[in-house]
């Protein structure tokens, strides 16, 4: 495994080994096509696996991390690189692998992040949303829900479960004391047959 | 006196306030309940053994049908995204009077575990009549066809369904759609029929 490490070193970047079949690769955000095309065509990475991305609110960027897979899938190499929350934009990769579309397509819609030349960018789980992309860290969930749709009230009958427990229980011990006391007394009558 | 799943006895008392012809319709009516087969959620797992052989709803009078023109009932089965939610109107906009709306899960009742999701409906019953709502999360099989038996209760002693009341409240409901869904509900026909039956002119 240590000579993919030093292949990878080739590239004069960054390349760190998390674990034994996982390498991460740290990118400036201009250099992310140009690295992805040399790994494509020089060390075979056939595969886009994946397209990640992670909200750093308080930095201020997104991390956005490409999952590739060379044919014999032994090991996953990560290509990660950060761009700036504001008016994040990415190039796309939909003509070097036809997955990248609809990867894209979901970071478009649940980030914001913006992919120029990219033919689909349209709907994809959500129909007209028209709020900040709801996997943004400053979309606020629970305002936008409890705006949408409030919480049901209580029901009508609305108990309070510890008291109810224990009135049963109690109503339970009743019951089996009166009969214990029952039997009790039917023992103590002699029966005339006898 | 009449035992349904569970032997349930229903009530007499109400059932003689019915004309005989009622009464037989509503008969026949409880007997045979067809269900959409839609599944919005994780519920709907729960719904495949409750109509084959291990529960065999079929033997209360309950079976599933493909289309929802055929159908009476329709199981909301879990959480109710947004966009399903459009699709669940335009199911049940599709489907002939009389017709009835199960909710089945803690979901479909008050969002369960996913009430603060940005995408999914808290209370079901704003959108569409619901009739009856099977509490759990899952509702065993059996509790469904407890549901059922209520429900088919309810169609015997002529109480009135929620279809009525789409009907007649249907600018309330279609306000709490356009509230989520935006103002264009697609397709409308099936909504502007209910207008037409309301006095309203296209």
């Amino acid at each position: 495994m240590s000579d993919i490490l030093t292949k990878l070193q080739g590239l004069s970047m960054e390349v760190t080994q998390k674990n034994e079949r996982l390498y991460k690769l740290m990118v400036d955000a201009h250099d992310i096509m140009s690295t992805l095309l040399k790994l494509l065509n020089e060390y075979d990475y056939i595969t886009l696996d994946s397209i990640n991305c992670r909200d750093d609110l308080e930095e201020g960027y997104f991390t956005i991390t490409y999952c590739l897979l060379k044919k014999t899938r032994d090991h996953v190499l990560m290509v990660q690189t950060s761009i700036n929350r504001e008016n994040a934009s990415l190039p796309t990769l939909h003509k070097i692998w036809p997955q990248a579309e609809i990867l894209e397509r979901e970071l478009h819609e649940f980030f914001g992040i913006d992919f120029p030349g990219h033919p689909t960018l349209i709907d994809f789980a959500l129909e007209g949303w028209n709020q900040l992309p709801p996997l943004r860290r400053d979309f606020d969930t629970l305002e936008f829900v409890n705006s949408l749709d409030p919480f049901r009230g209580q029901r009508d009958d609305n108990l309070d479960v510890k008291v109810e427990m224990k009135k049963r229980r109690e109503e339970k011990k009743a019951q089996k004391l009166k009969e214990a006391q029952e039997a009790a007394k039917n023992e103590e009558v002699p029966s005339h047959e006898s | 006196m009449e035992i349904g799943f569970h032997g349930h006895e229903f009530d007499k008392a109400e059932r003689n306030t019915q004309t005989l012809i009622e009464k037989t319709i509503n008969w026949f009516r409880s007997k045979s309940i067809f269900v959409v087969a839609y599944g919005t959620g994780c519920g709907a797992i729960e719904m495949p053994p409750t109509f084959t052989s291990r529960y065999d709803a079929e033997r209360g009078g309950v079976v599933g049908v493909a289309t929802p023109r055929q159908a009476d009932v329709i199981i909301v089965s879990g959480y109710l995204a947004y966009k399903t939610l459009r699709r669940v109107i335009r199911t049940y906009e599709q489907m002939q009077s009389p017709k009835y709306v199960i909710g089945l899960g803690s979901c479909a009742i008050n969002g369960g575990m996913y009430w603060d999701s940005y995408n999914t409906i808290k209370k079901l019953d704003d959108y569409i009549p619901v009739d009856m709502l099977v509490n759990g999360c899952m509702p065993r099989p059996e509790a469904l066809l407890e549901g059922f038996a209520k429900l088919q209760e309810r169609i015997r002693n002529g109480e009135q369904g929620g279809w009525e009341k789409y009907e007649k409240n249907l600018e309330f409901y279609k306000k709490n759609q356009k509230k989520v869904l935006g103002e264009n509900i697609d397709p409308s026909y099936e909504a502007d029929w209910y207008m037409l039956k309301q006095g309203a002119t296209l």
